[in-house]
């Protein structure tokens, strides 16, 4: 076998070189391409359909205004199942058919696993639906963005809410055992014994925990004023809060922003009242005067849009608000060219998706509102102003 | 048409290719990996690499399944600890590639060895329990042992060097995963062709005559987890060069039964099963987002089907060739080849 | 509030989850015991039983004491479907090609799930109060509780219908010998078919209740790891070892959720069914039969 083969081998050698020129040559198109591993089926479908509806929103609404420089953006996506390496398949199918500047992707692990990638290509920034601390490095991962604060900003901002409401309040941290729900316990301590808070107990969940009886009974040993959830989408909140109540236990239940959509909360009914949360944008519902962009988006969707949309409508500003600076200034649309007109972004108003001007010193928008959940209007209400933290 | 092989000596006997056809179309196969690279994009690319690593790990978990019997649904593990040696080698030591790789398969061999040791004492379905228990416990030591493993957020991996030369692209990586996967696959089909691997087999027929025969169930039996996890430690070496991050999540249980299935589906004690397996059952999902892709026009929303689709088709596949074709798809290529072979006198 | 009392909530929680966790093991010793298959699947009956609990409740508006024994009846379907369709026609192969089969069945029902009903979780309609009920001082989730009952009563019907009702015994006598079986005119086939219709049926229930308390998604399946830890301690073919394994589990799980911290919980399961598989592999109460060498 092994002498045939060698023989064989050599002799296709020379073929191979021929093969070599072959590099295919993708036809250019004028469209900005904003790629996109998102997550339609999957344990996260629930925001990845929601967030692609967002992005798709802008897009329209950018290429109606006669899109960038006179050219139109297009979102080419598919779908993850939110796994990573079907993400990765999804990121070098797109970028091997388009030419692509901007990227959104699915997960932290997914953001992760390209990182690298992105800092060897260096033609692209990258938003997602990943809020990880760890990406917001701007050392670590200069291509990185994020449409919100990160989860440890989303935990700080939390707490500067309660700092605020009731000084030297006692806290539980409730995390899953996972790297979602671990992510920001760390900080969260610092955080903590920086505004005066005490944190009187932690609590890892499973993560297929059913019952919960027995966390719910170490949160009645602990008798905290706030219980701050991290690293859940829904279950097992409500049974928490359920048991809690029926205790008669005085905790204010806290969440971060993938569990602040108000449609999943409405089936819970109403043991959720009093559900509070940081939320980096309005609710779909949310009537404010100076916010045209959400009468856009009522205009455009008469039915309710969840968080997602809020996240995928803000990454795709973001990206385009990039994009065309980096065009007037007559550069090309390269990642450093994309990361540093994204980091002017200053005092920019996005029409009232959050309600102050933000600005991105870094990889992330550090803003975010506090919303208590209201069963009987089965609303978010925001009960603080909108908050801005700096490390 | 071929009448037969006539054998005039052992070494002919025992070879691996045994006709002419078989050389060529090996050749053909050789010269055609060779040339893929510069043929494909980066998505095709990326697919056969991953297909090249999965190919190895479903070789090792064939050694110790389909050819001594042992059932294991920790392959996955053992990878996750491969790759993690990897990352840690490459992030503490930054020792070179290969010692890296070898190390890899080395650690995972050691663990493996270690969780064989029920196999000693329960067999059969216990035995794939038993490493399913391991699995989580492995995946608890990854989240725990932080100064080692990174705790939940892992290990980043500087990326693999040779020479001097950066395994950045998948087009590069292909040139170390190709021959390393190769050359696991070929000491895969030698093992057979020597004392242990036949001892394999035959505690795989029958443990009991095994031992009656003269081979010691104990060390053939943890030699066989041993070199299993080699395999997938060294695919899981390969795995954290190329996706360049292992978390504790990385390496799910489902990924062993993806192994597992891999194995079934290919063909359980033949070397070309686990290869076609792995290939096909990493390929195939891909490939229904084509088909999902080609409906679109006619299915609404035909794209939140994928992923349930892709669920189904998995778990159909296993069923279906277990019961339909339980020797897998190797056993369909053996029935073509006979077709061929006594063609056109017997169809 | 003493450390003591602390200790007996946690154990009476415990023990609550314990007995879903019995409950669940008794669908897996019903089918291990007349089919000698471990049903991988049952996991994921349990998570269909859920599901077409919540068509019929939430979906169809149907009175919860109607939704309930439909979604039973649509488990017990399923399982009567797959014995027929599936598991026959492997019989004699070799018990890892059927437990395999049970994974690839798992995995359909999975992505059948998610056809149906997407993956987002979901709540079910509440059937169970929620005022709490105090036994002397200490706190028990009523959930938890009827979970209890529930599981209480199921088991302790199969175990008198094991002792003395013909089916019951005509199981044991299968499991015993199926040949002998055969020849005593014990209909083999279908106490196989009878085997996975309760059983899978007994799933779906588990399903129901585990989903009024933690809500409903499709990974809930790996429920059954746990309750598959409790049969390989309980024995694979006792019902009285499902109910102490699954009791003794619950405790444990609880124990080690609140003194080392809900991280452990996993591990020290999986630890446990190591060593359990180390020094009776055949069970705690299991019949003694496995091959050693």
């Amino acid at each position: 076998m092994f002498s045939l083969t060698r023989r064989r081998v050599t002799g296709l050698m020379a073929g191979v070189a021929l093969v070599a020129g072959l590099g295919a040559a993708q036809a250019q198109e004028d469209d900005i391409v904003i790629g996109g591993s998102i997550p339609l089926t999957g344990v996260f479908a629930f925001a990845g359909v929601a967030i692609e509806a967002g992005m798709q929103d802008y897009i329209t609404q950018v290429n109606e205004a006669g899109g960038i420089g006179g050219r139109n953006l297009r979102l080419a996506y598919e779908d993850t199942g939110y796994k990573v390496d079907q993400s990765v398949a999804v990121f070098n199918k797109l970028t091997s058919q388009d030419e692509i500047h901007l990227y959104y992707g699915d997960s932290t692990g997914f953001a992760k696993t390209i990182a690298p990638e992105l800092n060897r290509m260096g033609g692209m920034i990258m938003g997602g639906a990943s809020f990880a601390s760890e990406l917001n490095d701007p050392e670590e991962h200069p291509y990185m963005f994020m449409a919100g604060p990160d989860y440890s900003e989303m935990i700080a901002i939390l707490m500067e809410y309660i700092a605020e409401e009731t000084p030297g309040a006692k806290i539980v941290l409730v995390n899953s055992d996972t790297e979602f729900g671990r992510d920001p316990i760390e900080s969260s301590r610092a955080k903590a014994s920086e505004l005066g808070l005490e944190i009187v107990e932690e609590i890892i969940t499973p993560p297929t925990a059913v019952d919960v009886s027995t966390e719910v009974l170490k949160l009645r040993r602990a008798r905290p004023d706030y219980t701050i959830f991290h690293g859940y989408i829904l279950a097992p909140l409500p049974e928490f809060m359920t048991q809690a109540q029926q205790l008669g236990l005085e905790t204010k239940f806290m969440g971060t922003f993938w569990s602040m959509d108000s449609s999943i909360w409405d089936s819970v009914g109403e043991p959720a009242d009093g559900f509070m949360g940081v939320m980096p944008y309005r609710y779909y519902y949310d009537e404010e005067a100076d916010a045209p962009t959400m009468a856009k988006i009522r205009e455009m969707r008469p039915e309710y849009q969840a968080t997602g949309y809020m996240q995928g409508y803000l990454s795709a500003m973001l990206m385009a608000e990039s994009a065309r600076r980096v065009l007037d200034q007559g550069q090309e649309l390269t990642g450093t060219n994309l990361k540093a007109a994204m980091n002017t972004i200053q005092d920019f108003d996005t029409g009232g998706l959050i309600g102050i001007p933000i600005s991105i010193p870094g990889n992330s928008v550090p803003v975010g509102r506090v919303y208590q959940y209201s069963a009987a209007e089965k609303k978010m209400q925001p009960v603080s102003d909108w908050i801005t933290v700096t490390e | 048409m071929i009448i037969g092989t006539a054998k005039e000596t052992y070494r002919a006997d025992a070879a691996l290719l045994t006709t002419p056809p078989q050389r060529v179309w090996m050749a053909i196969f050789l010269a055609a990996l060779l040339v893929l690279p510069f043929m494909l994009d980066a998505y095709w690319l990326y697919l056969v690499c991953l297909a090249m690593i999965n190919v190895g790990a479903a070789t090792g978990l064939n050694i110790l399944t389909g050819y001594t019997g042992l059932v294991s649904l920790g392959q996955a593990a053992f990878m996750a600890v491969g790759a993690y040696t990897v990352a840690w080698l490459e992030r503490d030591l930054g020792t070179p590639m290969l010692v890296n790789l070898a190390a890899a398969g080395g650690v995972a061999a050691a663990v493996g060895v270690l969780v064989g040791i029920p196999s000693l004492r329960v067999k059969g379905l216990y035995l794939a329990i038993a490493t399913i228990a391991a699995s989580f416990i492995l995946h608890f030591v990854f989240v725990h042992w932080v100064p080692v493993t990174g705790g939940a957020s892992g290990i980043s991996v500087p990326p693999a060097t040779f020479f001097g030369v950066e395994l950045v692209t998948y087009f590069r990586l292909y040139w170390v995963i190709l021959p390393v996967t190769a050359l696991m696959v070929l000491g895969a089909a030698n093992l057979f062709r020597t004392r242990i691997g036949r001892a394999f087999i035959a505690v795989r027929d029958r443990d009991i005559s095994a031992e009656v025969l003269g081979i010691p169930l104990l060390r053939y039996k943890l030699m066989s987890f041993g070199i299993a996890s080699f395999y997938a430690g060294v695919s899981g070496g390969l795995w954290a060069y190329f996706f360049r991050v292992v978390t504790p999540e990385s390496f799910p249980l489902l990924a062993s039964i993806f192994l597992l299935a891999a194995i079934i589906v290919g063909g359980m004690g033949t070397i070309l099963g686990g290869i076609i397996g792995a290939i096909f059952m990493t390929l195939a999902p891909e490939m229904l987002r084509f088909v999902v892709e080609w409906v679109s026009p006619w299915v609404p929303n035909a794209g939140t089907l994928l992923s349930p689709l892709r669920t189904v088709v998995f778990g159909a596949m296993i069923v279906g060739f277990l019961v339909f074709e339980p020797q897998g798809i190797a056993e369909i290529v053996a029935r073509v080849r006979r077709y061929f072979r006594l063609w056109p006198f017997r169809t | 509030m003493t450390d003591l009392l602390f200790l007996l909530e946690v154990s009476l929680a415990g023990l609550g989850s314990g007995a879903l966790l019995s409950l669940t093991a008794l669908a897996f010793v019903l089918i291990y015991k007349a089919t000698r298959v471990i049903n991988l699947a049952v996991g994921e009956i349990l998570m269909l039983g859920s599901y077409l609990f919540f068509a019929f409740a939430a979906g169809m508006g149907l009175s919860v004491w109607l939704a309930l024994p439909l979604a039973v009846a649509g488990g017990a379907l399923t399982g009567a479907v797959v014995e027929r369709g599936l598991i026959r026609p492997m019989l004699g192969e070799s018990p890892i090609s059927v437990f395999m089969v049970t994974v690839g069945l798992g995995s359909v029902l999975i992505g059948l799930v998610e056809l149906i009903w997407g993956t987002d979780p979901r709540s079910l309609p509440p059937f169970i109060a929620n005022t709490p009920v105090f036994l002397g001082e200490a706190y028990v989730s009523r959930k938890i509780l009827v979970a209890f009952l529930v599981a209480a009563a199921v088991m302790a019907a199969f175990m008198l219908l094991f002792r003395y009702w013909r089916g019951g015994v005509a199981l044991r006598a299968t499991a015993t010998d199926q040949a002998a079986a055969y020849s005593c005119g014990i209909n083999v086939p279908g106490v196989f078919s009878a085997a996975w219709t309760v059983g899978c049926g007994i799933a779906a229930g588990a399903g129901v209740l585990l989903g009024a308390i933690g809500g409903i998604s499709p990974s809930m399946g790996v429920f059954g790891l746990s309750a598959l830890v409790v049969v390989i301690v309980g024995g694979l073919d006792s019902i009285l070892g499902a109910l102490i394994g699954g009791l003794a589990l619950g405790l444990i799980q609880s124990w080690a959720g609140t003194y080392l911290g809900g991280e452990y919980q996993g591990v020290v399961t999986f630890g446990l069914l190591i060593v359990a598989l180390m020094v009776r592999p055949y069970g705690l109460f299991g019949t003694h039969e496995i091959e050693r060498l």
